[in-house]
């Protein structure tokens, strides 16, 4: 293993090298500040690089209807480097009552700003001949589409590269000390540093701990599978109003199936396992949305680890009574957001104003006694 | 006439049938598989491969390499782990 | 759905699985063995073509009939046509058999998956005609069928005679044998040959039928090219150096129509690395392979590898080592069975022969020189090398690195069949070592699965759905 050269000294440490971590060590290197990213496994191998890749409007959040529709003009301007298309997405209720939550909600993210219209069962059928003709309701969005989340990793080291920022792989954060900046220890030697970003992700509570911050994280573990090449079945995004199934069928022929359903592991054992029952769900819901995937055959399932707080809004921001620490993660929705809440901290962390407000991380933070008998 | 590549001296007792392959008839003998009948028969090309677009067929024989995947009666398998049986309706390959 | 508890699930009915099954079972526990062979015996001791009588004669046949009648008298559950498609911790197992969707648990599990033929590539080596040395054995000894009228053997490894031989048996042509090693490569493995004189004077003999049948034999050659534009024509091949680097100036062709082709066997390990038992890389082993005590115990608990999946030992090898396991199995669930002092010595004799082929069988990283910038690496994604040159030129310098920078291994054959062949490539380019390189993540599915079979039957409105997230 190579020494790190221990008299190197950064302005900003990036922990986590997914899409938001190098997003942001991108802005601050425009910015003059001298970066360096450190990643664990290999950039963008975390949930940046193994999620289904949906670029979806109707799927996020309404208060984060902004940021998304940022990070998709984003994601489009990269292209093909990172396997974007725009295919249209149509969302689809079965039933009455899925009918009436789907209208409810896309009436709500219209509203905050994505061009989303209701589809009837016949010209759905018109639009997809292959979805179940039990359709009674569908939304459907213009701009929806993917991008190839297994591309994000050769994306971003070559625009780390362009920028001339160093990205360490391989190489984990083992713990921090202060010497008025930070101190990296890992195992080739210690890397210092003016200020840090945690932006890892699924690990983020336990970095956040190393800086003595207790953050109320809870891990997902989302399952994804894919299909083998097969005859054309579906030309949009698909969804369900539950937004329990995301499918999609790539240019390659291949069928990308996710959901949010859930394995198990941890990310302290650094491996997430998928559990047959919730796969087996995830997969009957998809044959049942398009029949035609019936025949085809699942050549590969794995899970990834998505990060949440209680409220399932980021923590982005400076961290408190840590000076010169920030931390990014927590996004829902986070493949498409990423890389504009990046852009964003990276403007938080040159001293300016983000062009969009970012999301206190310290709100979940329990008000001490002396805070308490002061007020 | 190429000698034929089965060398089971008992051939003549078994019973023998045919499947199609793209709509053409094949000779096959109990016990074997859909992998084997074409092989004997000089059908090597399964499918084509994604990439240089080339003619890919029978390589492991054990169900690993997906090389040998055809249709068989609409469902993508592996020829080489499918038992031939009569009238089976095979097709090359994606 | 079949759904089932036992005390122990046994992976893999070859002999070591078998035998480790029937152990198990003998000393009075519940056991269930699968496999997706349509009966006992694994890749050596394979049943014949049904209809074609018994194994007649060729003592591999005997043992087989006698693993196969013993198993079926035995009291474990066989559940024979179906593939395992996933096992989760604990350990709960998912199959899918002709009768549709099995599940079954236990707390032991013995994987006995067995070996995988090592590939590497050439150009040409994707045209149809050509097949795995491994793969040759079995149409030649179950499907009772040549590979080719004038065939081609070549690669490394005691299946290059064996394959030889059968061909010959059957009444076939061989155009050469081409053998990567060198004689003094074989008589530096004569030591450990010895400790089998039995399967070392059966290989003595087909080497001298090759001779007297004047097949021209190649040793220390590989092959550099596999003719033809639709399917085999022809072959290229070279000398090559103690690298087993191609010297492409002294270049010889020969016409054939089928290649039998493969350098030996490694350990399947998609099991092991999918429940996260600690692995280890070891040539002499035929390479990664989960890390076990001698009994076939991993790090994790319950769990055990026996047989060539926990390091290439050789059939001869598979039932002393699956007997071993069988009984370990049953002594941890507090049964008494008789001391393994016997079996261990046994099976360390027969190992020595197998590592000593797998040691021999072995490829250096130089035969990767064989390989031009258009040879596909990766058959499932038709990646060529230059693609993944420039991956690793780029910084992916692991096989999961390289594997999300290219798609390598992501295709339908889980990797099985590139792998190997990527790692060299990274070794040979790089100078890292295997362990740098490290194992690619195993994902489930084990085999591909069709989706329909999978889901099975279902009514809507029946599917568990949990509470949509908050919008």
């Amino acid at each position: 293993m190579t020494p790190l050269d221990p008299s190197q000294r950064y302005d900003l440490a990036v922990i986590g090298g997914g899409i938001m971590g190098c997003a942001a060590a991108l802005t601050a290197a425009q910015g003059g500040l001298k970066t360096v990213v450190i990643e664990k496994s290999e950039l963008g191998s975390g949930a940046s690089g193994v999620n289904a890749g949906t670029l979806s409007l109707q799927i996020k959040r309404v208060k984060l209807m902004p940021y998304a529709i940022k990070g998709h003009e984003i994601w489009e301007h990269a292209g093909d480097k990172v396997g974007f298309r725009r295919t249209g997405g149509l969302t689809l209720a079965f039933t009455e009552a899925e009918a009436e939550r789907l209208t409810t909600y896309m009436a709500m993210k219209k509203e905050a700003g994505a061009p989303i219209e209701m589809k009837s069962p016949a010209e759905v059928a018109d639009m997809e001949p292959g979805l179940n003709k039990g359709v009674v309701l569908a939304s459907y969005c213009g701009e929806d589409g993917y991008a190839n989340s297994s591309m994000t990793g050769v994306y971003y080291r070559k625009r780390l590269s362009d920028a001339g920022i160093t990205a360490f792989e391989n190489l984990a954060v083992e713990g921090i000390d202060r010497d008025g900046g930070f101190v990296l220890k890992t195992a080739r030697g210690v890397i210092r540093a003016k200020r840090i970003l945690i932006s890892c992700g699924g690990w983020v509570k336990e970095v956040a701990a190393m800086v003595g911050v207790d953050l109320p994280v809870r891990v997902r573990i989302n399952t994804v599978s894919v299909t083998e090449r097969c005859a054309p079945v579906v030309s949009h995004v698909i969804g369900h109003a539950t937004g329990l199934l995301t499918l999609k069928q790539k240019a390659n022929g291949t069928v990308l199936i996710g959901g949010g359903w859930q394995g198990r592991g941890t990310p302290a054992e650094g491996r997430g396992e998928v559990v047959a029952d919730s796969l087996l769900t995830n997969i009957r819901l998809a044959q049942f949305a398009v029949p035609a995937l019936g025949s085809c055959r699942i050549t590969r399932i794995w899970t990834g680890f998505e990060a949440n707080v209680p409220d399932f809004y980021p923590l982005a921001g400076a961290l408190d009574g840590v000076p010169d620490a920030f931390i990014l993660a927590c996004v829902r929705g986070g493949y498409t957001i990423g890389p504009y809440m990046g852009h964003l901290m990276g403007q938080l962390i040159l001293g300016g104003q983000p062009e969009m407000p970012l999301f206190d991380p310290n709100r979940f933070a329990v008000p001490d006694a002396t805070a308490a008998s002061a007020s | 006439m190429p000698k034929d590549l089965r060398t089971d001296p008992e051939l003549a007792s078994r019973p023998s049938f045919h499947f199609t392959f793209e709509g053409h008839p094949v000779l096959a003998y109990a016990g074997e598989t859909v992998a084997t009948a074409l092989w004997a028969a000089g059908l090597r090309i399964l499918r084509h491969g994604p990439g240089d677009g080339g003619p890919r067929g029978l390589f492991c024989t054990m169900g690993l390499c997906q090389e040998c995947v055809v249709s068989i009666d609409g469902q993508a398998t592996e020829a080489c782990r499918f038992p031939a049986t009569e009238g089976l309706d095979v097709r090359a390959g994606r | 759905m079949i759904q089932e508890t036992f005390d122990v699930i046994v992976i893999g009915g070859g002999p070591a699985g078998a035998s480790a099954a029937m152990e198990a079972a003998g000393a009075g526990l519940s056991v269930a063995l699968l496999d997706e062979g349509v009966d006992a015996g694994g890749q050596v001791y394979r049943a014949p073509v049904s209809g074609t009588g018994a194994s007649s004669g060729q003592p591999d046949g005997e043992i087989g009939d006698a693993l196969r009648q013993n198993l079926a008298s035995s009291t474990v559950t066989c559940l024979f046509g179906h593939r395992v498609w996933l096992v989760e911790q604990g350990f709960k197992l998912h199959a899918l058999g002709s009768e549709g969707p099995v599940s079954l648990q236990a707390d032991r599990l013995v994987v006995a998956a067995g070996a995988q033929e090592r590939h590497r590539p050439i150009p040409g080596w994707t045209l149809p005609g050509v097949i795995g040395l491994a793969g040759a054995t079995n149409l030649l000894k179950s499907q009772k069928i040549l590979p080719g009228q004038r065939t081609v053997v070549a690669g490394s490894g005691p299946l290059l005679l064996l394959v030889a031989q059968s061909i010959l048996k059957g009444g076939g042509e061989l155009a050469a044998v081409i053998d990567a090693n060198g004689r003094t490569d074989w008589l530096r493995r004569l030591p450990a040959m010895m400790a089998r004189p039995r399967l070392m004077a059966r290989g003595t003999k087909w080497l001298a039928d090759l001779v007297r049948a004047g097949v021209p034999l190649y040793s220390r050659h590989a092959l550099t090219r596999i003719e033809g534009s639709d399917e085999v024509t022809g072959v290229t091949l070279a000398p090559i150096d103690d690298e087993w680097r191609p010297d492409h100036t002294a270049q010889v062709s020969l016409s054939c129509d089928a290649v039998c082709y493969g350098f030996g066997l490694m350990p399947a390990t998609a099991i092991t690395r999918l429940l996260g038992a600690r692995h280890a890389y070891d040539a002499a082993t035929g390479g990664w392979s989960a890390v076990t005590a001698p009994d076939g115990a991993t790090d994790i608990p319950g769990l055990y590898v026996t047989g060539d999946g926990a390091g290439i030992s050789g059939a001869d090898a598979a039932i002393s080592l699956g007997r071993i396991t069988g009984r370990a199995v049953a002594v941890s669930l507090g049964r008494s069975t008789p001391a393994t002092g016997a079996l261990m010595k046994e099976a360390g004799r027969a190992a020595r022969f197998g590592q000593s082929m797998t040691g021999l069988a072995m490829p250096r990283d130089g035969i990767m020189e064989a390989a031009t910038p258009d040879t596909i690496v990766c058959r499932c994604e038709g990646l060529t090398r230059r693609v993944l040159d420039e991956a690793i030129d780029a910084g992916s310098r692991t096989l999961n690195g390289l594997k999300s920078a290219t798609r390598c291994g992501m295709g339908p054959c889980g990797g099985r069949v590139c792998e190997d062949s990527a790692a060299a490539l990274i070794a040979h380019r790089t100078g890292l070592t295997r362990q740098d390189i490290g194992q690619a993540t195993a994902r489930p599915p084990l085999r591909p699965m069709p989706l329909g079979q999978l889901a099975g039957e279902f009514n809507y409105s029946d599917l568990p759905m949990p509470e949509p997230a908050p919008q």
